[in-house]
């Protein structure tokens, strides 16, 4: 009911005032929460951290075929922060170097399967009651009922363990969940009057179910993907900790743990720190995951 | 009953139409069925250039039979026709000249524009998906000349609905129906949703442009107050048939059914000269039966109060009264 | 006065938005003696039921009272202990909503919410309520709702929205209270439904020899109900007067121009309705809220919100026409 005062009729001709006054007002929302921006720089620490990786760790050499077996085992210290594992790699760098890995997994699992989750579950519950429904629906309970770990297995006993074969094997079992919460957003949405009104005008089901239904799943779709960076992530450290997923000597958060596990306690930094990186990644991301559904979330006017 | 034929000058003619949402309650073991007649055998035209009212309270139909005109449900059964073209399906199956022709405008501005898009994209749509635009022309003028007849300034094109008022958000609903140049618009409650003050407004400006433009309304309301400025012809809906149709002047001067003198005598009025029209023997008792559970004969004797013992068994038929007064009861 | 019930003084309220803050309630002043009826209309968005939401002390976290004061029995309920608080909502205070549906929950029965409502009225004070049942089914009885004893065991999705309300009358009845707030308690029911509960709420109101404030956006409602008026523009009370003083002699531009938008049952067109829009709450007008869309505008209104001036007897008006006491036009 009350206007925007903020805004002149003639500003808004401009688009770049339009775009940063809507920039300034998402923000405003997300920094709300101190929580939220507290998950930003958090995120922001692991991305620059896993782009400039080389630049950025101490010992970038440490985090390839390496060996010092004079300085292994090294509780943390000055030259070491995070101390030196069992063949005298610095685990901080290798820590820095796994976010690389974590990322560009969770990149590639989100970049196969919320395309295709998304595109099936807007399908199916845009037509939900008929045939195309029940497809769909039933073909993504299949899928959903495959632990991501069995099938990595499966996959790694097949082929070779890689990091591409588990980011194949992990995307096969994400994307069921992206259709299950487009399917029951569009089902409902697919009701509202503005879709009948598109309807009744004669609009063509791409267009609806593109511009008028998608845009308003976006903020859960987000925020599912803001948060899903970090499970991602916990589920590729529980793929390396079996042996699948990036081998040794690169580093991945898993292994490290895996390696670390057979010295405790004695030697506890070695599996303790790696545990705290996936922490850290898992809780900067869901902070940052709930900032960014405040942020979009409608206005009340 | 009503003239039904079709003639140039009944844009709209509806008989016999019938619509029942049936439920299918059943069970593992027992099937079960009820029927929602929504909508149960009505007859009405509605002539070119008028302002067609349709009232009623919950359960009526009135809705439904607007959502059937635009082609949002099929009818179970009965006749529809406009322009003599049959019309008795949903909008998916209809051809485009007719989704072009036929426009709606819903209650509710805050749900029937999208809250993600702007004015821009909203009112852009209609005009793409009829290929409204000749090459060379710009749709961006064209979404600003649209803006004009509902006189919302051109820089609202910008704005997301939820930032603009109730009022207003109507506007840019009639003025996405008008994009089409449509020669008949449906317009269900329009104002209900919005405050007295703006409603003025709105309807001074839907009855300019049915002026300007030359349009048909078909306008629904349970407001009795509202339709008596407005509409030309009205009919009044109880519990999916109508119960009385005559002309706005007829209407109000002298209401035959009981129904349409219990609907008037429970309005609020402010002033003096409007308590005169006011019925006074008859006041509002009883809850609006369930389109589920009709109950047999006349669908109104468990609330009149002069039912006879013909009314709990027959079920009227419409009979014209006076000359273009129609009313459906046993007593009149 | 020891025969005030409600004493709301020079009320503002105030919340924290982006860009700023929303100066919704300007100096509200507002009052309620015991056993009247009192009627408070105003727009959507002028801020009566903030007003209310600050009387129940139910205010969202954004909001603040930078200056104001409550008094309920001459206690000022802006200072009270949650325990203090408890009493007061427990026997002072009940309130109808205007959506009966989202009022009730759907998961207890009737009689499970009823008795919970009873039990809880005791307050603070520990005393046991005796034959809570009893209670639940006078309080049922009272509110004309057929079979009680059924009615206790039913769910609210088994009711119509009628009978919904009329539970929700039932649950506000139900104990002795001072004040009976009703917020828009029939705009979501049917017209003739409409009628026969608030003829409900007035009559137990009498009965009960409680007080009442009618919130409504509708003026003939007002005038069915109620002993006095309040009328509320943008955060101010502009005018009050007995109601049939109102309705006949309208002194404010702005009751003049709502009671003009009104469509009248005897026909006669539309009003333009009011021009412009409430104004921003981030930025209102320095003077006189309704000023920039007041046709009667002149130099002082500018400056500063008018005070509620007495005019007649009994009628008040914020508005500088009228600052000696007497109509004092410069522009006509």
């Amino acid at each position: 009911m009350t206007t925007e005062g903020i805004l002149t009729s003639s500003s808004l001709k401009n688009p770049w005032v339009r775009n940063l006054y809507s920039l300034k007002k998402t923000w405003y929302k997300f920094s709300r929460n101190w929580l939220s921006v507290l998950g930003l720089v958090m995120v922001v620490t692991i991305v620059f951290l896993a782009v400039f990786a080389p630049y950025v760790a101490p010992y970038p050499q440490h985090a390839g075929k390496f060996v010092d077996f004079k300085g292994k085992n090294q509780p943390p210290n000055w030259q070491h922060l995070m101390g030196t594992d069992t063949v005298g790699r610095d685990i901080l760098s290798r820590i820095i170097f796994s976010f690389r890995n974590a990322l560009l997994m969770a990149i590639v699992v989100l970049a196969a399967s919320v395309p295709l989750g998304t595109l099936t579950g807007l399908t199916a519950g845009y037509y939900s009651g008929t045939w195309t429904d029940t497809v769909i629906m039933r073909v993504t309970d299949v899928f959903i009922s495959i632990p991501p770990i069995i099938l990595a297995l499966s996959i790694a006993a097949m082929l070779k363990p890689t990091l591409m074969n588990s980011m194949i094997a992990v995307s096969v079992s994400w994307w069921p969940w992206y259709t299950r919460m487009t399917y029951s957003l569009a089902s409902s949405i697919k009701n509202e009057y503005y879709v009948q009104a598109a309807e009744l005008t004669g609009a063509s089901k791409i267009y609806i179910l593109f511009h008028e239904i998608l845009p308003n799943c976006s903020s859960s779709l987000f925020t599912k993907m803001a948060l899903d960076v970090g499970w991602v992530t916990l589920v590729g450290a529980a793929l390396s900790f079996v042996g699948l997923g990036e081998q040794p000597p690169k580093p991945a958060l898993g292994t490290m743990i895996a390696e670390g596990v057979e010295r405790m306690p004695a030697q506890w930094w070695i599996a303790l720190f790696p545990a705290l990186a996936i922490m850290f990644v898992v809780l900067g991301f869901n902070l940052f995951g709930d900032g960014i559904r405040d942020a979009l979330s409608p206005e009340e006017a | 009953m009503p003239d039904v034929t079709y003639t140039n000058n009944n844009i709209l003619v509806a008989k016999n139409l019938i619509k029942y949402f049936p439920i299918n309650l059943s069970g593992i073991f027992k099937k079960k069925y009820i029927v929602v007649k929504a909508v149960d055998g009505i007859n009405f035209s509605v002539k070119k250039g008028e302002c067609f009212g349709l009232v009623g309270e919950s359960g009526s139909g009135k809705s439904t039979t607007a959502y059937m005109t635009v082609g949002m449900y099929a009818p179970t059964s009965g006749s529809l026709v406009f322009k003599g073209e049959d019309i008795a399906q949903p909008a998916v199956k209809r051809p485009m000249h007719l989704k072009k022709d036929i426009q709606i405008v819903f209650q509710d501005p805050g749900s029937s524009l999208n809250p993600m898009r702007n004015i821009q994209n909203i009112l852009e749509m209609p005009l793409r998906v009829h290929n409204m635009i000749k090459k060379g022309h710009s749709i961006e003028k064209k979404v600003i000349s649209l803006l004009d007849r509902v006189e919302l300034p051109s820089h609202y094109r910008f704005k997301s609905p939820i930032t603009i008022g109730g009022g207003e958000r109507q506007m840019v609903a009639i003025a996405r129906a008008l994009a089409t140049d449509p020669s008949f618009m449906v317009l269900d409650e329009p104002t209900s949703a919005l405050d007295v003050s703006v409603q003025g407004k709105i309807i001074n400006r839907l009855i300019r442009l049915q002026k300007e433009f030359g349009l048909t309304y078909l306008f629904i309301t349970h407001d009795l107050s509202l339709m008596r400025n407005v509409a030309t012809r009205i009919a009044i809906m109880y519990l999916g048939k109508i119960a009385e149709f005559a002309s706005a002047n007829e209407f109000f001067q002298k209401p035959l059914h009981p129904y349409t003198q219990m609907l008037l005598s429970s309005i609020p009025i402010l002033f003096e000269e409007e308590a005169k029209l006011k019925p006074k023997k008859i006041h509002s008792v009883g809850e609006i039966p369930s389109p589920v559970d009709v109950p047999p004969g006349c669908s109104f004797n468990t609330r009149c109060p002069f039912k006879t013992d013909i009314c709990l068994v027959e079920d009227p038929v419409m009979r014209e009264i006076e000359p273009g007064h129609y009313a459906r009861c046993h007593n009149i | 006065m020891s025969e005030t019930l409600l004493d709301i003084k020079n009320l503002h309220v105030w919340f924290k938005v982006y860009g700023g803050v929303l100066k919704v309630l300007n100096g509200v002043n507002f009052n309620v003696k015991f056993g009247e009826k009192v009627g408070l209309v105003g727009e959507a968005g002028c801020g009566k039921t903030t007003t209310m939401k600050a009387l129940l002390r139910v205010l969202p976290n954004l909001a603040l009272i930078p200056e104001g004061d409550i008094f309920v029995r001459g206690k000022n309920i802006l200072k009270l202990n949650s325990r203090e608080l408890a009493d007061l909502r427990g026997r002072g205070l009940s309130m109808i909503f205007q959506d009966p549906t989202s009022a009730l929950n759907p998961v207890f029965t009737i009689g499970q919410q009823l008795i919970d409502i009873i039990k809880y009225s005791a307050g603070s004070s520990g005393q046991k309520v005796a034959n809570k049942e009893n209670v639940a089914l006078s309080a049922l009885h009272e509110a004309r709702l057929p079979d009680p004893e059924r009615m206790l065991d039913s769910y609210p999705i088994q009711l119509s929205g009628g009978m919904r309300q009329r539970v929700c009358i039932a649950f506000a009845i139900a104990t002795a209270r001072d004040l009976l707030i009703a917020d828009e308690p029939t705009t979501n029911l049917d017209v003739t439904i409409q009628d026969q509960v608030l003829r409900l709420i007035r009559d137990l109101v009498e009965k009960k020899g409680s007080s009442l404030i009618l919130i409504t956006h509708s003026l003939g409602l007002a005038r069915e109900i109620t002993e006095r008026v309040y009328v509320m523009y943008a955060g101010n009370m502009i005018e009050m007067a007995a109601t049939s003083l109102l309705f006949k002699k309208p002194l404010h531009p702005y009751t003049k121009g709502l009671l003009a938008s009104v469509p009248r049952l005897s026909g006669g067109g539309f009003a333009e309705g009011i021009p412009g829009r409430i104004p921003d709450y981030r930025n209102p007008p320095p003077g006189c809220r309704f000023e920039p869309r007041c046709q009667y505008a002149f130099e002082p209104c500018s400056k500063a919100m008018p005070p509620l001036i007495d005019v007649d007897d009994g009628h008040q008006v914020a508005c500088y026409l009228y600052q000696n006491g007497q109509e004092n036009r410069r522009n006509a």
